[in-house]
């Protein structure tokens, strides 16, 4: 059985006992005998190191941290365990192409429809399109479709090779992969005497490396594969034991001669030895189909708002006729709450356009006053292709240069 | 005034099921305004808020069932399956009431013969078993126990003697499609400090594939097989993203989708699917916000943006949790900060640009305030969220949206399929499911065949003639409108109207003379006698409307009739109170706008001219009825609109042997469901009457009850049923009547296409079906008893569980669909029997305008139409 499995479960457990503090002599139990750091554990476990926020969340803004920075638009994360690393960094723009792979196909299973995209995301698009794939696989196999990426992570993934696969582990990563840039975490074991009794941290860790030994490795391999290598950490050792250093050392590798590296074409040898077990793309404005369904809400919503404020101009007009109260037409203070919502409507530039008109009973709003909208003018080149994008759904004039609509709606009345 | 002019005027939408909408008005084209009738109304979620609500909230439930894949919620201990969100089980629980094998008439053969056989299509697919399929239910023990459910389930799954394993296992209870070596198997695994823990899995039933049991897991098999072809949850139902359809003056998205359910029909296992849509709204509460802003101007935008804001359900992009916004905090801003869990301040500007990678765009919006339920029932303060604008998502429409015609038409046209269209939809989704690897694994895993669409034979029954007076019997061209063949006949009673009082307001007059004149003609052309009223102006205002009534209303006043300018709600809500309790007179309420509609003067004043004569005690046709001494009951049960927790129970019972004449009564109970327990004092008022009129009482009684939810049939059986029969047993010393109870179901699974022409129809009026589609335990069939002008029709399914009239399911049907064509308030077929359709007038008009009960007084009149 999977004992790394069988850990999250027992930290889930251990987690909801603290949320909730509901009494069970079975969690105190395992709390007791289960003295190991990892993941989400470090805040309960012990009584005397609490980390704030929790370790593995502060790996996780880690990376997404260097995600903000570098902006890379193809990361993957090797040895993605529950897949929370992919759902935290899958809402960055930047992104489009977000792949986890692990060895362990029911967990990634169990939480794929969590990286599926939401309403949301169908309801207001992203700007570019984002792929989710999971593979069941090991990192150290070969997959021609992680070639070609921007960042690959590996956050405590090495302690948990053997040392043939250790061995492996480099030559697949850094020689055939060869990404930009590979983040790699580990624990540090100069860390662990504060903690109470333990040797190693997961009983499936093959070892845990000092600063030296891991700083060594990863010296070895990035002068082997060309990389240059920078040291950090997170987890800071508590007051008076700064010597011991980060409680997780991580080692952020970026390839040298970035340039040449791109012209190697991806997908050059033809190896798929994952297996896909989820993959789904959110829907995007570079996709034709979301960028007309976005010009067109925008161009009709637009057009019947400035088709009602005609309206109620003309009727306020009316009104005012009829009833001859034109003293009363000053605004009233505002109260006191101040919210002001942004004027996006009138803007200056649009204001330089041709204006709406009426002819008869039909309302035309000119294309070129559409373009000059802001979102419309985001989503549209020129106004040929506004005009290409909403031919299907909107009747336009003659000479193609306005939106038409009825000035009414047809009789509501039975 | 016109049905739907009524509903204006209440600023509410009637019931999905209600003909009023479309039917009752004095329009020449009734289909054009056809929204809310037919068609799906169930699962487009377009019908009001409150629905919406339970919906989304769902929603929230989905995205947290997705944890686990098997989306089974835990069922602790005891042997029942849970399902998530009880509904699914509920529907289940319903089909546990085996009410056909008490009936000893219909033990053996429940279908009728009479009428044109007819070949229908369902929207139901064969699923083949194998003869000897089984399922195995165990019951899973962990020594220790162990209290995580994922835990179990984690420790179970790694079992080799399980892999590969055809299963569904919900951390205590396991279904397995093979059965294990021994009744009880000890399974040892070991957690990582060596702590061992022993798994017991013992074997408690083997279930045949008809068991309700069954579906469930089927639900669960199918749940999975939708997901692998890219459709997406909301609630029960399965909806596809990427072909939405969009209609954006509006800002409406719909997805379309499908409802889908596995149960045991007559003879075989079947796999139904239906069409629905999921309504969204692509407008964030800011747009939302900015829009209201430039409506309404600065003065009363805080105002009314809580007016429309405050109770609506919104659903966080990032998230996709639905809350519901029960407050906006003006001082709050994006910049301010919070305090995060772990106890840091971050603002929310930060905290969302730092979590989902989000700017937002307007930095002075305020915050909707949301109380978040404690999951735990203790006594901790309450749990607010923050949530941004911006990022919100309204989801539902509003009321106003509701009542806004060019909408819900605009709806309508996308969410009414054709049945053509329908067809197509449904073929489509078989072909996928045929089509798709993992689903075809899925399916073989457990040994299921998706197989082909069922085809079954209806009957249509003869249509009915219409009975004016003087024996004039009318074959109408069309069962859905006799409005035209009627128009020379007379009705068949009437009082003459001479003293009675319109109240309007100044303005109006012009518009009353001419009006009134037409009155005049088209009652006496039907027999309806209407003199000249006594004529009050006043102010235009509720309370002056009310003062005018108190003054000059006497004991000889027959009618009252209000001329209102204003649609508003709370008009009509005065008058009606007042008149149907405080004093006790029939009232009319006419908007000005229904007298002012060009050329349609005429056929205002017909329709107000009938209203006006079943107000007064009337009756306007009635069709033949062989069973000479049968008293019909309609039962409709909802909820106040006001106080929920008061159930509106309306009544309303024939007292005439030719049907024509009504005993109606309505009682307020305090209650959390919709099962009624004053019964007993309505149906013995109804006797005295029948008695009173009769100088007997009815050798018969059939009630036909409405407004029951799912999983109440059963609590229908033991607690309404034995109030009827006791009320029966009670009225009479010697032989007490006979008494049939029928549960009447406006939303019910199967749809029928007629093929024809190489296409599709709606069945014709009259078509019944009694076999195939229905339930083996029930005695059961359907009718369709409406026309769908747009998209496709409903049928109306009846349950009959209480039966000692003995009569022939033919008769039975046929008395049904006799029932249809006596609802006063629309000269033509509806959807349910005439009594259940006056019950449900009643109780709405209680429930939304009045919450109180109606005067006894009125009780022998439809004052209520």
């Amino acid at each position: 059985m999977d004992d790394n499995n069988i850990q999250i479960l027992i930290e889930e457990v251990w987690r909801k006992a603290q949320d909730s503090a509901f009494p069970g002599s079975f969690q105190v139990k395992m709390l007791q005998c289960e003295s190991v750091v990892d993941r989400n554990f470090e805040e309960v476990t012990s009584t005397e190191i609490k980390f704030k926020p929790p370790l593995y969340r502060q790996r996780y803004q880690f990376v997404k941290d260097l995600v903000d920075q570098h902006e890379p638009k193809k990361v993957a994360d090797l040895g993605c365990g529950d897949t929370s690393l992919l759902w935290m960094l899958k809402f960055h723009k930047c992104l489009e192409l977000l792949v986890g792979v692990d060895t362990n196909e029911e967990k990634l299973r169990r939480k794929e429809y969590k990286l599926s995209p939401l309403v949301g995301d169908y309801l207001k698009p992203r700007e570019r399109t984002l792929t989710v794939t999971l593979y069941h696989g090991s990192a150290v196999e070969r997959d021609s479709r992680l070639l070609g990426f921007d960042l690959i992570t590996c956050i405590e993934l090495i302690e948990h090779l053997d040392s043939e696969d250790l061995a492996t582990f480099p030559k697949v990563v850094f020689g055939f992969l060869s990404p930009a840039m590979v983040v790699i975490s580990t624990p540090n074991s100069e860390f662990n005497p504060l903690f109470p009794a333990v040797t190693l941290r997961d009983s499936d860790h093959r070892f845990e490396w000092n600063r030296m030994q891991f700083q060594t490795w990863a010296l070895d391999v990035a002068n082997l594969y060309n990389y240059s290598v920078e040291f950090t950490g997170v987890g800071e050792p508590p007051a008076g034991a700064e010597n011991v250093g980060y409680c997780t050392q991580i080692g952020i590798f970026r390839k040298n001669m970035a340039k040449a590296a791109e012209l190697c074409v991806p997908e050059q040898h033809g190896e798929h030895v994952y297996k896909v077990v989820f993959t789904a793309t959110y829907p995007s404005l570079q996709q034709e189909k979301y960028r007309q369904y976005a010009v067109v809400n925008e161009v009709i919503s637009q057009v019947y708002d400035m088709r009602r404020d005609l309206l109620e101009r003309l009727k306020l007009q009316d009104d005012r006729d009829f009833a001859d109260t034109s003293a009363d037409a000053g605004t009233s203070e505002a109260p006191c709450q101040c919210f002001q919502p942004v004027l996006t409507r009138f803007s200056a530039n649009m204001e330089k356009t041709p204006k709406p008109f009426c002819v008869g009973n039909v309302f035309y709003v000119p294309l070129e006053r559409l373009f000059s909208l802001p979102k419309v003018k985001h989503l549209c080149i020129n106004i040929e292709m506004l005009k290409t994008l909403i031919a299907d759904t909107v009747m336009l004039n003659s000479d193609g240069s306005a939106v038409m609509v009825d000035i009414h709606d047809e009789d509501n009345d039975d | 005034m016109s049905g739907r002019a009524r509903v204006r005027a209440r600023g509410i939408a009637c019931r999905p099921s209600t003909p009023e909408i479309g039917r009752t008005q004095a329009s020449p084209s009734p289909a054009s305004v056809d929204v809310s009738d037919k068609d799906t109304p169930s699962s487009s979620g377009y019908m009001g808020t409150s629905r919406i609500s339970q919906k989304m909230v769902f929603l929230g439930d989905s995205d947290s069932t997705q944890k686990d894949k098997d989306g089974v919620s835990s069922g602790d201990v005891g042997c029942t399956f849970l399902g998530r969100g009880g509904r699914i089980r509920r529907e289940f629980m319903d089909l546990g009431a085996c009410t056909r094998e008490k009936l000893a008439h219909v033990r053996d053969c429940k279908t009728g013969s009479s009428g044109i056989p007819v070949k229908l299509v369902t929207n139901l697919f064969n699923l083949d078993l194998p003869q000897d399929w089984q399922l195995y239910q165990y019951y899973v023990t962990y020594i220790p126990d162990l209290e995580s459910r994922r835990l179990r389930i984690a420790l179970l799954y790694s079992h080799s003697e399980l892999f590969n394993k055809a299963k569904v296992f919900d951390g205590a209870i396991l279904f397995l499609l093979e059965k294990l070596e021994e009744k009880v198997t000890e399974l040892s695994s070991e957690t990582q400090r060596g702590e061992t823990v022993k798994i017991v899995i013992t074997l408690t039933r083997e279930l045949p594939s008809s068991s309700p049991v069954c579906f469930q897991v089927f639900s669960i098999i199918f749940k999975k097989i939708l997901k692998k072809l890219s459709m997406y949850q909301i609630g029960r139902n399965y909806y596809n993203p990427s072909e939405p359809v969009e209609i954006p003056q509006y800002k409406l998205t719909l997805w379309p989708g499908y409802s889908v359910s596995v149960s045991q029909f007559e003879s075989s296992l079947l796999f139904s699917a239906d069409v629905c849509y999921k309504v969204l709204r692509s407008e964030t509460v800011l747009e939302f916000m900015t829009d209201l802003y430039h409506k309404t101007g600065l003065s009363s935008f805080t105002q009314a943006c809580e007016k429309e804001l405050l109770g609506l359900i919104v659903l966080t992009r990032y998230n996709n949790k639905t809350y519901r916004i029960d407050d906006i905090d003006w001082s709050v801003r994006p910049t301010h900060t919070f305090q995060k869990r772990d106890g840091a301040e971050i603002s929310y500007v930060d905290y969302y640009k730092q979590q989902y990678d989000i700017t937002l765009s307007d930095l002075n919006q305020p915050v909707l305030v949301s109380l978040l339920k404690s999951k735990r029932n203790d006594n901790t303060e309450a749990r607010i969220a923050h949530l941004i604008p911006e990022l919100c998502f309204l989801t539902g429409l509003t009321s106003q949206a509701i009542s806004d015609f060019q909408l819900m038409k605009a709806l309508a046209e996308v969410t009414h399929l054709s049945p053509l269209g329908r067809q197509q939809r449904l073929a489509r989704l078989a072909d996928d499911i045929q089509r798709n690897k993992d689903a075809r694994f899925e399916l073989e895993t457990w040994g299921l065949h998706f197989g082909c669409q069922m085809s079954l034979t209806g009957r249509i029954v003869p249509l009915e003639k219409i009975l004016m007076q003087d024996q004039v019997f009318c074959q109408p061209m069309s069962a859905a409108d006799w409005s035209k063949d009627v128009r020379t006949c007379k009705i068949l009673s009437a009082p003459s109207l001479n003293k009675w009082l319109i109240i309007c307001n100044n303005r109006a007059e012009h518009v009353n003379e001419s009006f009134l004149n037409c009155l005049r003609r088209v009652g006496s052309s039907m027999g309806f006698n209407v003199d000249y009223p006594k004529m009050i102006k006043v102010q235009e205002d509720p309370a002056a409307f009310l003062r005018a009534i108190q003054q000059h209303v006497d004991a000889d006043v027959q009618l009252v009739m209000c001329i209102l300018s204003s649609n508003q709600k709370s008009y009509y809500d005065s008058i009606k109170k007042y008149m149907s309790s405080d004093c006790p007179v029939p009232s009319q309420c006419v908007l000005t706008r229904t007298l002012n509609k060009q050329g349609m003067m005429m056929s205002v004043a017909t329709k107000i001219a009938m209203q006006m004569t079943c107000k007064l005690g009337g009756e306007l046709w009635a069709v033949e009825i062989p069973l000479k001494s049968l008293m019909v009951v309609g039962i409709d049960v909802c909820k106040d609109a006001l106080n929920k927790e008061m159930a509106v129970v309306g009544f309303v019972a024939s007292i005439n042997t030719r049907i024509t004449r009504w005993y109606s009564r309505c009682i307020l109970q305090r209650t959390t469901t919709n099962v009624a327990d004053c019964l007993k004092v309505l149906m013995i008022g109804a006797l005295n009457k029948w008695y009173q009129y009769n100088h007997g009482l009815p050798a018969r009684i059939i009630v036909y009850r409405d407004g029951v939810g799912d999983g109440q049939l059963k609590t229908l059986i033991e607690y309404e049923v034995p109030q009827l029969l006791s009320s029966v047993a009670e009225s009479s010393s010697n032989t007490s009547s006979k008494l049939s109870v029928i549960v009447v179901r406006k939303k019910c699974v199967p749809r029928f296409f007629m093929e024809m022409n190489r296409t599709l129809q709606n069945p014709p009026l009259g078509t019944v079906v009694d076999s195939e589609a229905t339930r083996p335990d029930w005695y059961d069939f359907y009718l369709i008893s409406q026309v769908a002008h747009q998209g496709t029709v409903n049928p109306t399914y009846y349950n009959v569980i209480y039966d000692n009239n003995g009569l022939k399911p033919d008769h039975m049907q046929r008395l049904t669909f006799k029932l249809c064509h006596l609802y006063y308030n629309w000269s033509g077929l509806i959807r349910i029997p005439a009594p259940c359709q006056y019950a449900h007038k009643l109780t709405f008009l209680v429930a939304q305008s009045i919450h109180k009960e109606p005067s006894l007084e009125l009780a022998n009149s439809l004052f209520y139409l």
